[in-house]
């Protein structure tokens, strides 16, 4: 009997402790996600007045808006092409930048911080360059099509061509965090493997196939995740090269969410916004780990 | 010892995370109610804080580069002239973005005393109830808003009551190259005032390398304020109710006659490539004119000086063109304004408008208008003899004032008053837009209408009106 209460008591102790390692986590995950989550969620039910503050229940007159909205659906559209852009041309060029890099030859600590370098770089600062560069007056891509006598291109205001143009700065911005993460991947893979594969022979394409690749596989997976989810969350790049024009053509779901917030005052469409936005990158990385994660080899 | 350390650091966690949070609740809910209690408080403590004993009054600008220099010349020279008010300039970037912080403050005991707003948040100010009309202080003052210029100072006139005070005001113009003009064969001082002249002289500026054009004739920045301006200057109205004077807006009506001819003058222009794109932004269009990619295009007065001063060749100023057989209206002024916030005490907001009077004399506009090339809202200042000297240098300066004098005082040259403005002109950014991708003008025009209709019609049903 008395041991049993003692062992009562043991449990109700730890488990007090347990929560009290966990109360600086529980309350800052609190503060700075679950409650702006839960206010995001509860105004987007409203309409709002400038200040933000909700003033009518409309239920989701805000979500059925957007589903009707054909400015929303150009939003979906650009988001969705932007991903598709960014990620997969820019992690197979990491792939590639990294797989150079991890050869050992003389110097090659130069090229591993030059391919990395753009790490560095704000994406503010880096926009503002690229913007330089696109200008079609006096930008130096401009300059090299007439040089070769091929008719000039309005980079960013064509709606045909802003997309692509700010994908491909994005993908310059983003390599070097990939490559990083890859060669730090490759750096890791037993050296043994490599050798065996010597003695047997085999070729080039072989060794990357079999086992380069199934053993990058864990850090491949990594690198997606993220990329996919920041291509989803791109902003900066966006706001300052087009502003979400021409004709709404860069206007990407969290570039609408800052407008219709801080621009239009709409509080209540932009939460309606964010938490769609919430739910599509659930959805995306829930079926990342359900599809993806079956081809992970870990060692 | 260990786990006396690990609950000692946990403890230090609780309590910064704790008074992070009791913090953010008093700024939601108790500072409103305490505002006016510790108003007078603050004043008396800020009065302490500076050495001289002044009351501190803070200003909010949104006044970037080589404005803000001069802007901060005016505050210093302010604060040196007299000993009871001390103002603190602060810039809060670009006018929607000081808006939005000023959006998160407002009513509260941190809100600035004066606040720039630009002309189109005037209807958003005057209905977000923060503020204080400086016609309060106009009658207590017995201040003769007469030395204002009218076409400036009506724009913040709200059903007669003056809101906020005229500052930095400019009105667009048609910038040329005069080297450009006289190699095509055009009478360089003799720009074109009319849609058909425009064309033709455009065409005439326009000249092809290959499948690539060198020079084009004519641009106009993708922002909603110069098609605002070129439906006014034809005595079109934005939207009914006389422009929302009247009552509240309910439809917009620029995709009438008057709208529909600026549309279809880009259309066509463009169509024949003599029109060039240039985007959104103020910095590429004026790098394209510099660098003689277009003869022509519109810009606001306030970027006159500069770009006399960087260009290379002779730079040529004018009106605002208009369709053949139309009558000229005039401008709507541009620029922004300085706001005063209510529920702050007596004192700040004497000082608040002992400093908006001091920036509006004569001899601080003229000083304002030549180092940045706004309007002085005191038309004394252009009588001055430093005014007319830089005159003589730079005859460009005297047209962009001319061009604001000659406009008749009515509802289209007012500017129309809607509260969803940002969102108006990414609408009417749109269509242009879409004009080059081989919209049929009305068709774009209507499609932005219905657009700014919804929101109007949102916005009326929140403010109840």
């Amino acid at each position: 009997m008395k041991r049993k209460i003692n062992k009562k008591r043991i449990t109700r102790s730890s488990f007090g402790a347990g929560m009290l390692y966990l109360l600086p986590s529980i309350l800052l995950f609190g503060i700075f996600l679950f409650y702006p989550m839960f206010k995001t969620l509860y105004l987007s039910l409203f309409w709002t007045d400038t200040q933000g503050n909700p003033v009518q229940y409309v239920g989701l007159e805000n979500f059925m808006y957007l589903f009707e909205s054909p400015s929303f659906m150009t939003s979906i559209k650009a988001t969705l092409l932007f991903v598709l852009y960014t990620v997969p041309v820019g992690i197979v060029l990491a792939l590639i930048l990294a797989l150079l890099a991890n050869e050992n030859v003389k110097g090659i600590g130069f090229f591993r911080t030059m391919f990395s370098s753009t790490i560095g770089m704000s994406v503010a600062a880096s926009s503002v360059i690229w913007m330089l560069m696109y200008n079609p007056a006096i930008g130096i891509f401009n300059k090299i099509l007439s040089a070769i006598h091929l008719p000039e291109l309005q980079w960013l205001l064509d709606p045909d061509y802003a997309l692509i143009s700010v994908a491909i700065s994005t993908i310059w911005m983003n390599t070097g965090f990939s490559f990083l993460i890859l060669l730090g991947g490759l750096q890791n893979i037993d050296e043994r493997l490599y050798e065996n594969a010597r003695i047997a022979g085999v070729g080039t394409w072989y060794k990357l196939r079999n086992i380069t690749l199934p053993m990058l596989s864990p850090t491949l997976f990594f690198v997606v995740t993220v990329s996919i989810i920041g291509a989803f969350q791109s902003f900066g790049q966006i706001d300052i090269l087009t502003g979400g024009g021409p004709m709404e053509s860069t206007n990407v779901i969290v570039y609408a969410i800052y407008k219709d917030a801080f621009i239009n005052y709409d509080v209540g469409l932009a939460s309606a916004q964010a938490v769609l936005l919430f739910f599509c990158i659930l959805f995306v990385t829930i079926l990342q780990f359900k599809i993806g994660e079956r081809r992970v080899h870990y060692q | 010892m260990k786990k006396m350390f690990t609950f000692m650091l946990m403890f230090v966690l609780l309590i910064t995370a704790c008074s992070s949070e009791s913090d953010s609740d008093n700024n939601d809910t108790t500072e409103d109610t305490n505002a006016e209690q510790t108003s007078s408080n603050d004043a008396t403590e800020t009065k302490e804080d500076t050495e001289s004993g002044k009351t501190e009054v803070v200003f909010w600008h949104a006044m970037g580069g080589n404005l803000e220099e001069t802007l901060t010349t005016i505050v210093s020279d302010y604060n040196a002239s007299q000993s009871d008010y001390e103002v603190v300039a602060i810039f809060q970037g670009s006018y929607e973005e000081a808006l939005t912080k000023f959006n998160t403050v407002a009513g509260t005991s941190d809100a600035p005393a004066i606040m720039q707003t630009f002309e189109v948040g005037t209807k958003y100010m005057v209905e977000s109830g923060n503020i204080q009309p400086v016609q309060k202080f106009i009658d207590a003052d017995s201040y003769d808003i007469n030395q204002w210029e009218k076409n400036i100072s009506n724009y913040y006139n709200v059903d007669g009551t003056q809101y906020s005070m005229p500052f930095n005001s400019s009105t667009p113009v048609l910038i040329y190259n005069k080297d450009a003009f006289t190699a095509a064969g055009l009478d360089a001082e003799n720009p074109p005032m009319t849609y058909s002249a425009l064309k033709e002289a455009s065409q005439k500026l326009t000249i092809q390398d290959g499948s690539n054009t060198t020079q084009y004739g004519f641009s106009v920045l993708n922002y909603g304020w110069f098609f605002e301006q070129l439906v006014a200057v034809q005595g079109g109205h934005f939207v009914d109710n006389d422009n929302g004077r009247t009552a509240s807006a309910q439809e917009v009506t620029f995709n009438q006659d008057e709208g529909l001819n600026v549309f279809t003058l880009i259309s066509d222009m463009y169509n024949d490539g003599t029109y060039y794109n240039s985007g959104t932004s103020w910095d590429d269009i004026r790098a394209a004119f510099l660098s003689g990619k277009t003869a022509m295009y519109l810009d606001s007065s306030a970027g006159v000086k500069a770009m006399v001063d960087s260009a290379e060749f002779e730079v040529g100023v004018s009106y605002l063109p208009i369709p053949d057989g139309k009558e000229r209206e005039g401008v709507i002024i541009g620029g922004a304004s300085l706001w005063m916030s209510s529920g702050l005490d007596e004192e700040i907001q004497q000082g608040a408008w002992d400093f908006m009077k001091y920036v509006s004399s004569a001899e601080v506009q003229a000083d304002w208008h030549l180092q940045t090339g706004y309007f002085a809202i005191n038309p004394a200042a252009y009588d001055l003899d430093v005014v007319k000297e830089v005159w003589e240098a730079y005859p460009q300066l005297k047209v962009t004032v001319n061009q604001l004098r000659e406009t008749k005082s009515s509802t289209a040259t007012q500017g129309a008053l809607i509260s969803v403005f940002p969102e108006a002109r990414q609408k009417v950014v749109s269509a242009m837009e879409s004009l080059y991708q081989g919209a049929d003008p009305q068709q774009a025009l209507d499609q932005a209408a219905s657009e700014i209709n919804r929101a109007l019609e949102k916005a009326n049903k929140l403010s109840g009106n």
